[in-house]
């Protein structure tokens, strides 16, 4: 029913608004198959993603509908990845609505990028457009010539989503099911003014360096999992949502032709589970994430290196991730044929567990707009962020159109 | 009367003089370099990229440029194709030599506003014939120019020059242009890839006059070992309209036009 009533509001929308409405997006087919199951199609999935720009004077209006037809299962998904109201004033604007709000310099790694919740039901495998989810913000840009203050309210708070339990994307789990008993009791937080989020950005881009500095007073995206033994041998796992304050910088430069990246946060009482059984089965501890970044061309070769680390300070033996978690990323990319066939190879390396995700890809344009992708995801190793999945290797297909 | 003859003659030794400096190769290209093209131009550019078999693409860009005393910041909002709608550029060159541009990039689907590396100038331009050195304005110190000889292209009296760059790796051993007098504006421009082989041919095909300035309004670059070729269109230009200098800002690479 209720997918009916937002077909029908975007149609009115549509129909109303169709003399000056510009409509944009693309459709697009992606068929996924895993290479250990004899090619057991993973993803088998047709996407409208509808882009709707309205724009009157100061005010201007943006929809983006998206329909998603899943086939293995026979069911069609529509959402709305973002719908908001634009309110331009001379020297500051006003974004009000589901809104999509990405910070930092970092690529492919969330450090200061924390106010748009990512949906992470297939891993991060998706491309981040799809990755991150529209949140309900009211978002405030004063400008100062190169200079902008940005301030962010969330009224409501949205999780990360994550994969289903029986899915292919469930992360591994510390002890086995069957002694495993949940409690969601507390893992929603209310829809109230003081449960309410804020995020705070300074940026400035001009010619000797570009930055920015952010504070926010969060909710963790992720639940904490609290692990607490029971008399009857049972282990509860209580999964809550916990309040996260952080403070982070980011910057990127121009070094003789090439630019260096660094983005950093400290977050203030993340929780982490502990080895041990503790009262509470969690335990607080000060965070630091940090990134460097170098980007580079070479002779028409774009190549971009990360250099990751995650560092929880006052560090405890028996807390269950490490004191420090080291992660490289590497992508290298290549166009041909006048930009219509375009190479690439992405790759995140896990230190600490010598794991990795290999992605590469070749996309090629039959004519403008409409493109073709062949590529893999392939896991290597045993444990870690990444070698959890060496079971998932999979290839993959989409062919997608433009308009 | 002996005075007014010393006079006379050295006046005509300093015209003699003035006039040898006119036609150095060096003098003819600063004024092709110095030019007056106003304080600010905008414009919509058609890019048609056409190959061997006349096949054609085209890309569509919406620009904004602006002189900021001894600096230029440039605005493109790539218009069409559609899987590049609502990508924006964003450029600043400096007359300082030695000083590399500064690029960001705005992509909607990442939504944000990245630097990029200014060391690709020899990269083509969305798949065009232009690399980004070709678009932009080359300083005149860049090169030693050689004034080779004068020539009528089309009816104009042109000034042939030879440009060899200073710079050892450049991507191009030479480039030879004509110049049309008075104007200092080209006419045709001819580019010898790195074993000294004819490469690309410029041909500037339209010229409009507005508001005194200048404005190459149609050209092509064709690319003669590959056949190909590339035809740039500006149309809607209007000059010195007083654009904003906010334009030039990541505030208007994530607006659009």
């Amino acid at each position: 029913m209720k997918r009916t009533i937002l077909i029908i509001v975007i149609l009115v929308f549509a129909f109303m608004l169709n003399a000056q409405i510009i409509h944009h997006g693309f459709v697009r087919t992606y068929l996924g198959a895993l290479i250990e199951q004899d090619g057991e199609y993973s993803v088998l999935q047709n996407t409208f993603d509808w882009k709707l720009d309205y724009g009157k004077g100061d005010v201007a209006l943006y929809v983006n509908p998206v329909f998603d037809y899943n086939a293995l299962n026979d069911n069609l998904d529509i959402s709305l990845r973002q719908a908001y109201v634009d309110i331009y004033f001379d020297n500051f604007d006003l974004r009000i609505g589901k809104q999509q709000i990405i910070w930092g310099k970092a690529d492919g790694v969330f450090i200061t990028d924390i106010i748009s919740p990512r949906d992470l039901s297939e891993f991060i495998l998706p491309d981040f457009e799809e990755i991150r989810i529209g949140t309900n913000a009211v978002k405030f840009d004063y400008y100062l010539g190169n200079s902008t203050f940005e301030a962010v309210w969330i009224p409501t708070f949205e999780s990360t989503v994550l994969p289903e339990e029986n899915s292919i994307w469930a992360p591994e789990m510390p002890y086995p099911l069957m002694f495993i008993d949940y409690e969601f009791s507390n893992v929603e937080v209310e829809n109230k003014l003081s449960e309410s989020e804020i995020a705070l950005k300074y940026s400035y881009l001009g010619s000797a360096i570009d930055f920015e500095l952010m504070a926010a007073y969060m909710w963790d995206d992720n639940p904490t999992m609290h692990i607490i033994a029971q008399p009857d041998s049972i282990i509860l796992v209580k999964s809550e949502h916990h309040r996260l304050p952080l403070a982070g910088a980011s910057f990127s430069k121009a070094v003789g032709g090439a630019v260096v990246r660094g983005e950093g946060a400290y977050y203030f009482e993340k929780r982490f589970a502990p080895e041990e059984f503790i009262p509470n089965g969690v335990k607080e501890k000060d965070y630091a994430h940090y990134l460097v970044g170098y980007d580079h061309n070479w002779l028409g070769v774009n190549v971009s290196f990360q250099f990751i680390q995650e560092y929880i300070l006052d560090y405890e033996e028996d807390i269950r991730n490490d004191e420090f978690s080291n992660t490289m990323t590497f992508l290298i990319t290549e166009d041909f044929l006048r930009e219509t066939l375009r190479l690439e190879f992405f790759t995140y390396y896990g230190i600490n567990n010598e794991d990795a995700l290999l992605r590469p890809k070749i996309a090629y344009d039959l004519a403008d707009g409409f493109e073709v992708q062949l590529g893999a995801n392939i896991f290597v190793g045993e444990e870690g962020n990444f070698g959890q999945y060496n079971e998932n290797d999979m290839l993959f297909m989409k062919v997608r159109y433009d308009f | 009367m002996k005075k007014i003859t010393i006079i006379l003659m050295a006046m005509l030794i300093m015209s003699t003089i003035l006039s040898a400096q006119e036609i150095t190769g060096l003098k003819i290209i600063e004024n092709v370099y110095n030019r007056p093209t106003g304080q600010d131009q905008e414009g919509d550019l058609t890019m048609s990229l056409i190959n061997s078999r006349g096949d054609k693409r085209v890309r569509e860009i919406k620009q904004y440029l602006k002189e900021f005393g001894d600096m230029e910041k440039k605005i493109m909002f790539f218009v069409s194709p559609a899987d590049v709608r609502n990508t924006s550029f964003m450029n600043w060159s400096y007359d300082k030599v030695g000083k590399d541009d500064d690029q960001w990039i705005y992509l909607p689907a990442l939504k944000k506003v990245k630097r990029i590396s200014s060391d690709s100038k020899s990269d083509y331009f969305m798949g065009s014939d232009f690399t980004y050195d070709d678009l932009g304005d080359r300083h005149p110190s860049s090169d030693t120019h050689n004034f080779l000889r004068e020539e009528t292209i089309d009816g104009e009296d042109c000034y042939v020059v030879e440009s060899i760059p200073k710079e050892e790796e450049y991507m191009y051993s030479k480039t030879i242009t004509w110049i049309i007098k008075d104007k200092w504006i080209g006419k045709k421009k001819e580019f010898y890839d790195e074993d000294e082989d004819l490469l690309k041919i410029l041909t500037v095909k339209e010229v409009e006059k507005i508001k005194n300035y200048l404005v190459i309004t149609i050209s092509e670059m064709h690319n003669v070992q590959k056949d190909h070729t590339t035809k740039m269109e500006l149309k809607n230009v209007k000059v010195d309209t007083g654009i904003s200098d906010n334009k030039f800002t990541e505030r208007m690479m994530k607006r659009g036009m």
